[in-house]
């Protein structure tokens, strides 16, 4: 009984290695037919400037987690290109165009928020960037979740920027002109 | 016809395909054409009407590749170590060469033993989708072609500099002139770094650039032609004078500070904020001012205000039923392209002379995968059924993103944020993304997306435009660091084949290699063609009624 059973394993696994080896030939024609196409309709023109805008980032990336390389992004400024320093706040002094006080221009910001009035702060507006007032909440220097022409239910992708996709309806639109 | 070629190329047919051709026309692919079946997934095959698995004439069997001869019609295997009884059938009748491949419905030549194409096959075989039956394809899109070439001209003619107003800089010693124009740093006036980088990159794109520079946007006229004292366009058109006056001391944007908190009253707080909602609030009011003053009644497709004309661009959108195949296509219009980080290991080979072990070799991303990302297609979640009309109830669907009208400037938008709703935080995604120098938006064009959808025939797809403007050159990268809550933020300009980083006041250059290495969040390019010429090339700008520094020379330069 235990030998019919195994005659029958080996069988079994044989066919199954047939069939995948189909199965992995067809595919693999299918990527050769495919690439063929591309290649022989020049499809994949940038191919080599790709590769050679890779290969550039990636050495310039080494260079840059090199610790033997001088951390130049990061090293404090001494004189800029035209020969100038600047103070870590800004001192220009110039007038408020509201209220005609002489301010700093480091301060010039916190200045105009309590110069123009608290009201003007964290109220929440129904204009075109509503998602925007939400984020307010949660503020932080970068990390919108949206942007005023993106708004949609997925926060991933970019949609189509119109608000009614769930109510999308199909029609036979392939050649369509604009 | 010729237009069409430059985005892929029609290979020369073989001489058996030739020979094929003269001899019998299209007939064999007619006839092919009637077997065609297909299925959302399966793409385009060749079915029998009667038996569902071809089987081949020699042998009965099924395995291998099958062909279907174009003369007879006669199916027959090839197994390619074992016995090729499609090559048999070639060789034992004459004239029989050009075969049909049954799996993918592509033209094989047995005696070149090489994959053939022929423009005529694959419109027999797109027109199975009805595609050709309207009005014919040419015509269809044709007509096409020659509008939409011409609103393209339009949108970009005067925001070319214009030659014949030549006018030479007026001599200030604080310029130092062997410096790019329009180089100048500008103060951080309390957490204004966001509104500093932004105005930076706007300062260099060159449509915008010259649209000021050129006094399109006339503060005077402004004034006698609105009794709004509020105007963000005049606002930026004094920082662009302030830019290009020639003086290098930093400048305070103070006044359109002002004018910018007084316009967008959710926004208007010192705190640190985020560049690109600034970028797209800004765009956002601009176009509102020009569209009140000068361009009444217009919607945004065709917005002729200038923050529309220089950024705006048209998405597609095709939502496809994953049961018949049937697609809803909507277009709407963008300000900019937010990207998703795409995720990829980096192999060896792009290491150079690196061990790489497994702890260096972080994942990395590159703008290409994003963009790949941005128009793959996208199985919606079976919760998210729509109503296909074909099937007549709701299914299953496939969306894809492609772009359907590039703009002049393209600015690219990194998600470089992960939100965890469970934990309910968003924390900052750090990875190195590789963007390159220049950029061919091509593969990611609605009419290539499309295209590869069907197998990339070769065949007229609608907007196949002989686009020359696919091809970007960066000039702009916005960079941040630090985390979410706060950080700061840097552009880094290209002038003139130098980078140059501009952090607020401070203005200094930096090597390609930097620039490679960075973290970026906003990506700013502009059409190769429109800044083949930068300020300097033209050698002088044009006239400026104003008169600032400008001064009147008759002729030459």
């Amino acid at each position: 009984m235990s030998a019919l059973n195994q005659d029958n394993l080996s069988s079994n696994s044989q066919l199954a290695s047939t069939f995948f080896e189909e199965l992995l030939d067809s595919v693999i024609v299918d990527v050769a037919s495919e690439s063929h196409r591309i290649a022989r309709l020049r499809l994949d023109r940038n191919l080599d400037e790709e590769e050679e805008e890779l290969r550039l980032s990636a050495e310039a990336r080494a260079k840059a987690t090199d610790p033997s390389n001088s951390c130049e992004a990061n090293s404090k400024y001494v004189v800029d290109i035209f020969g100038q320093t600047h103070p870590s706040v800004a001192n220009e002094i110039f007038d408020c165009m509201n209220c005609g006080r002489s301010i700093m221009a480091g301060r010039f910001a916190p200045h105009l928020e309590k110069c123009m009035g608290k009201g003007r702060k964290a109220r929440p507006k129904s204009t075109r960037s509503t998602t925007a007032a939400q984020n307010r909440q949660t503020r932080s220097n970068q990390g919108s979740t949206s942007s005023s022409y993106s708004n949609t239910a997925s926060l991933n992708r970019l949609s189509n920027g119109s608000p009614n996709v769930g109510g999308n309806e199909f029609s036979n639109g392939i050649a369509e002109g604009l | 016809m010729s237009q069409r070629d430059l985005l892929y190329i029609t290979p020369k047919p073989c001489r058996h395909l030739v020979e094929y051709k003269i001899k019998n026309g299209i007939t064999g692919y007619n006839v092919i054409q009637s077997y065609i079946k297909s299925g959302f997934y399966s793409g385009k095959v060749i079915k029998n009407a009667r038996s569902e698995i071809p089987r081949c004439g020699f042998c009965c069997g099924s395995k291998g590749r099958l062909y279907v001869c174009l003369i007879c019609l006669e199916v027959s295997c090839s197994l390619f170590d074992e016995s090729n009884h499609a090559l048999l059938h070639t060789q034992s009748e004459y004239g029989h060469e050009i075969a049909v491949d049954v799996e993918r419905a592509e033209l094989y030549c047995f005696s070149c033993c090489d994959q053939v194409y022929d423009p005529d096959f694959d419109k027999a075989v797109m027109c199975k989708y009805g595609l050709g039956l309207r009005n014919g394809s040419n015509g269809v899109v044709g007509g096409e072609l020659r509008y939409s070439k011409r609103k393209r001209l339009d949108f970009g003619v005067d925001l070319f500099l214009r030659n014949d107003k030549k006018l030479v800089w007026d001599n200030d010693r604080r310029s130092k002139s062997c410096f790019p124009l329009g180089l100048r740093g500008l103060n951080n006036l309390g957490n204004t770094c966001f509104m500093n980088s932004v105005l930076q990159a706007l300062l260099h794109a060159p449509p915008l650039r010259n649209y000021f520079l050129s006094d399109q946007h006339n503060r005077e006229a402004c004034r006698k032609r609105s009794s709004d004292k509020l105007c963000l366009p005049c606002d930026m058109d004094v920082i662009f004078s302030a830019a290009f006056s020639g003086d290098r001391s930093p400048y305070s944007p103070a006044q359109f500070l002002s004018s910018w908190w007084q316009i967008s009253e959710n926004l208007a707080s010192y705190e640190q904020q985020d560049a690109h909602e600034f970028l797209i609030s800004m765009l956002d009011r601009i176009h509102e001012k020009e569209v009140k003053t000068k361009y009444p009644n217009k919607d945004n497709v065709n917005c002729h205000c200038i923050a529309h004309r220089v950024f705006s661009g048209l998405l597609r959108s095709d939502v496809t039923c994953t049961t018949c195949g049937f697609t809803s296509t909507t277009y709407d219009p963008c300000m900019d392209i937010s990207l998703d980080l795409n995720t990829s290991s980096c192999s060896n080979r792009d290491l150079p002379n690196k061990v790489s072990k497994p702890t260096e070799c972080t994942a990395s991303s590159t703008l290409g995968g994003c963009l790949d990302l941005f128009t793959r297609p996208e199985k919606l979640g079976s919760d998210q059924k729509l109503f296909c009309q074909g099937c007549q109830e709701r299914r299953e669907s496939v969306k894809q993103m492609s772009i359907r009208k590039l703009p002049l400037v393209l600015c690219l938008h990194i998600k470089r944020f992960e939100h965890s709703f469970v934990r309910k935080m968003s924390k900052k995604i750090d990875r190195h993304l590789q963007f390159p120098f220049s950029l061919d938006m091509t593969p990611y064009l609605s009419s290539s997306v499309v295209r590869k959808r069907f197998g990339n025939r070769i065949f007229a797809f609608e907007g196949d435009e002989s686009d020359l403007s696919t091809k970007f050159d960066v000039f702009a990268v916005v960079t941040h660091s630090g985390m979410l809550e706060s950080g700061h933020y840097v552009t880094y300009l290209r002038l003139k084949s130098h980078w140059y980083k501009c952090d607020d006041a401070w203005i200094t250059e930096v090597d390609e290699e930097v620039v490679r290495s960075l973290q970026t969040y906003l990506v700013f390019y502009v059409q190769k063609t429109l800044c083949t010429k930068s300020v300097e090339d033209v050698g002088c700008l044009p006239l400026s009624p104003r008169g600032d520094k400008f001064v009147p020379i008759s002729g030459c330069c």
